[in-house]
């Protein structure tokens, strides 16, 4: 019977001393997934990935890479695997030909196969021309780039990235999270860790929310943004809002919370038909002029605040370290909802 | 099964002999490397040598002797807390690799760059101040053992969770430079105190002295089979102590 899992995570535990870093997490990734890791800063997102790769022995618990437990056969399993972790660790002293020959190395492939696979990689990722040049004159995208293809050397059947967007420039996003779907589509399941929601939004098949070394939730995203019900909301905008509007409409019916967002107000509610009633017949005793009205669901970064208590970085904060302009943010949103 | 297992070693002596390779194109040349492995085993020497009466050929063993004992034992630890800096020293332990592969890697970059080094002034001394070998096999032993000996032990402080070389020399250097005093480079054995020859034969710096006196024909204090003994002894306890090192630092990570 061919084998559906590529990852098999069975009470996977890792104890600094006393502190509990990654505490009995069980999962299962099948093949051809994309797998998204999701939490806050210290949740252990690292910790586990540094246990699946075979960076750092786990205090408990086991993980199979494709069938092979990563503690007893520590070779086969690695064999099945690419890692790009959160920092671009490539050799600066080294040209970008010679960091991908190194790794073909390291994976003990044939001098013409690891030529031919990172001529492919190269040309891939535009960096060909580029080759002889050493990596420490390359910009943080282009070393990511290049990590990337390192970890693609071998054709490996699971990629993990850590991070592999952070601190990018929007081009580079773009570029590897394209790379990354083209890459699934071909059939490499990926395992992704994130602290970025949109990211795991848009690219995961489903996603685990792990948070306190604890996994809280694990479903696809949809689903996920389904079990939050309470936090339907409606986007409604006036004309001309008066003043002591956000304290009058907390009263309205069936509203559980108002938060005023810019010139906007959202309803948190878990019934939106009579939210609207209500609020139709407030603007009308107000004379007020209803400019935009919006029924919002559920964000996974609603799931996500609801599940570990942390607001992670805003919608405006991550297109400013992105440099999405004000239209595409807008376009952005508007896919969002 | 046979195959298996031969495929299986020499994959793991390819890809030690890559690793090596690599640390060598890429630190060979670093300053701590060259500042360690090279300028303070020639300063050391000048120091203690100008001024004394012996003949420059007769002193040749010492210099040798030290430049195999710092340089051998340096690139260990230029190497490694580089690499843990960089994070490159992870692209490793995710690689399908053994960590003891990891390690020979490292250690055969050391000792090349150990032998290297130390070559120059043998052959410099056989051209130029009338240095001569007498026992090229005690040469040979001296040359493999102690640069195998000393770089495993760099491997082996290496272990020290530190993420620059300075973390990892300083305590190196607190074992290196007061072994120089109690293993004949510049005391004769015979002239110590009988306690001082008892820890002296402790040391493996001691050895590879004797060694390379014995090769150019110099007198020896313990003999070379008891040379050659301890310096093996100092090669598997330094190689097992380094891995059992890292080993538990992969625990701790």
């Amino acid at each position: 019977m061919p084998l559906e899992s590529a990852i098999e995570v069975s009470n996977l535990t890792k104890y600094y001393g006393d502190l509990c870093a990654v505490d009995h997490v069980n999962f299962e990734v099948k093949k051809g997934e994309i797998f998204g890791f999701l939490g806050p800063n210290g949740a252990g997102k690292t910790t586990t990935i540094r246990m699946l790769t075979g960076i750092s022995i786990p205090t408990e618990g086991t993980a199979n890479i494709m069938g092979y437990d990563i503690q007893r056969h520590p070779i086969k399993a690695k064999e099945q695997m690419g890692i790009v972790p959160d920092v671009s660790n490539v050799y600066n002293e080294l040209s970008a030909w010679d960091n991908l020959i190194f790794t073909g190395k390291l994976y003990d492939m044939p001098k013409t196969s690891r030529e031919s696979r990172a001529e492919e990689l190269l040309k891939m990722f535009g960096l060909y021309e580029r080759r002889k040049e050493k990596v420490q004159g390359f910009s943080r995208g282009m070393k990511r780039r290049i990590c990337i293809a390192m970890a693609l050397m071998n054709r490996s059947g699971i990629l993990f990235l850590d991070e592999p967007t952070s601190g990018l420039d929007v081009q580079s996003v773009l570029i590897i999270r394209d790379l990354i779907r083209n890459l699934n589509q071909q059939g490499l399941t990926i395992f992704l860790t994130t602290h970025n929601i949109d990211e795991a939004s848009q690219m995961c098949d489903r996603v685990a929310i792990i948070n306190h070394g604890k996994i809280v939730a694990i479903d696809t995203p949809e689903k996920l943004k389904r079990t939050l019900e309470s936090l339907q909301s409606i986007e409604v905008a006036f004309e001309t809002a008066p003043p002591n509007a956000l304290k009058e409409l907390e009263k309205l019916a069936e509203v559980s919370e108002v938060v005023k967002e810019g010139d906007k107000f959202r309803f948190f509610t878990r019934d939106p038909p009579t939210v609207l009633d209500s609020l139709w017949k407030y603007s009308q005793d107000n004379n007020l002029k209803l400019t935009t009205v919006n029924t919002v669901g559920p964000s996974l970064e609603d799931v996500f605040v609801k599940l570990t208590g942390i607001r992670p970085a805003t919608a405006e904060e991550e297109s400013g370290k992105s440099g999405r302009s004000e239209e595409q943010e807008m376009v952005h949103r508007r896919r969002k909802q | 099964m046979m195959n298996a297992h031969s495929s299986h070693y020499s994959r793991e002596i390819r890809v030690a002999w890559a690793i090596a390779v690599k640390d060598m194109r890429t630190y060979y040349t670093k300053p701590p490397s060259l500042m360690f492995g090279i300028l303070f085993p020639f300063s050391l020497f000048l120091s203690f040598s100008i001024g004394t009466k012996a003949p420059l050929a007769a002193q040749i063993p010492i210099l040798v002797s030290q430049t195999l004992f710092f340089a051998s034992s340096s690139i260990g630890p230029v190497v490694i807390p580089t690499e843990r800096a960089n994070q490159t020293f992870d692209r490793f332990l995710t690689s399908p690799v053994s960590l003891l592969s990891i390690l020979m890697g490292k250690t055969l970059a050391g000792i090349i760059y150990g032998a290297g080094i130390s070559v120059i002034p043998v052959l410099v001394g056989m051209a130029f101040f009338g240095f001569q070998i007498i026992s090229l096999g005690a040469l040979f032993a001296c040359f493999l053992l102690s640069s195998l000996a000393f770089s495993a032990l760099g491997i082996m402080f290496a272990s020290i969770p530190g993420q620059t070389p300075g973390q990892v020399m300083m305590p190196l250097n607190f074992v290196r430079i007061p072994l120089l005093f109690i293993s004949g480079v510049y005391t004769p054995i015979r002239d110590l105190p009988t306690w001082m020859q008892a820890v002296s034969m402790l040391s493996p710096l001691t050895h590879t002295v004797e060694l390379a006196r014995y090769a150019s024909g110099g007198e020896t204090f313990f003999g070379p089979i008891l040379n050659v003994t301890i310096l093996t002894i100092y090669v598997a306890t330094f190689l097992l102590m380094g891995i059992r090192f890292h080993i538990m630092n992969q625990r701790k990570e």
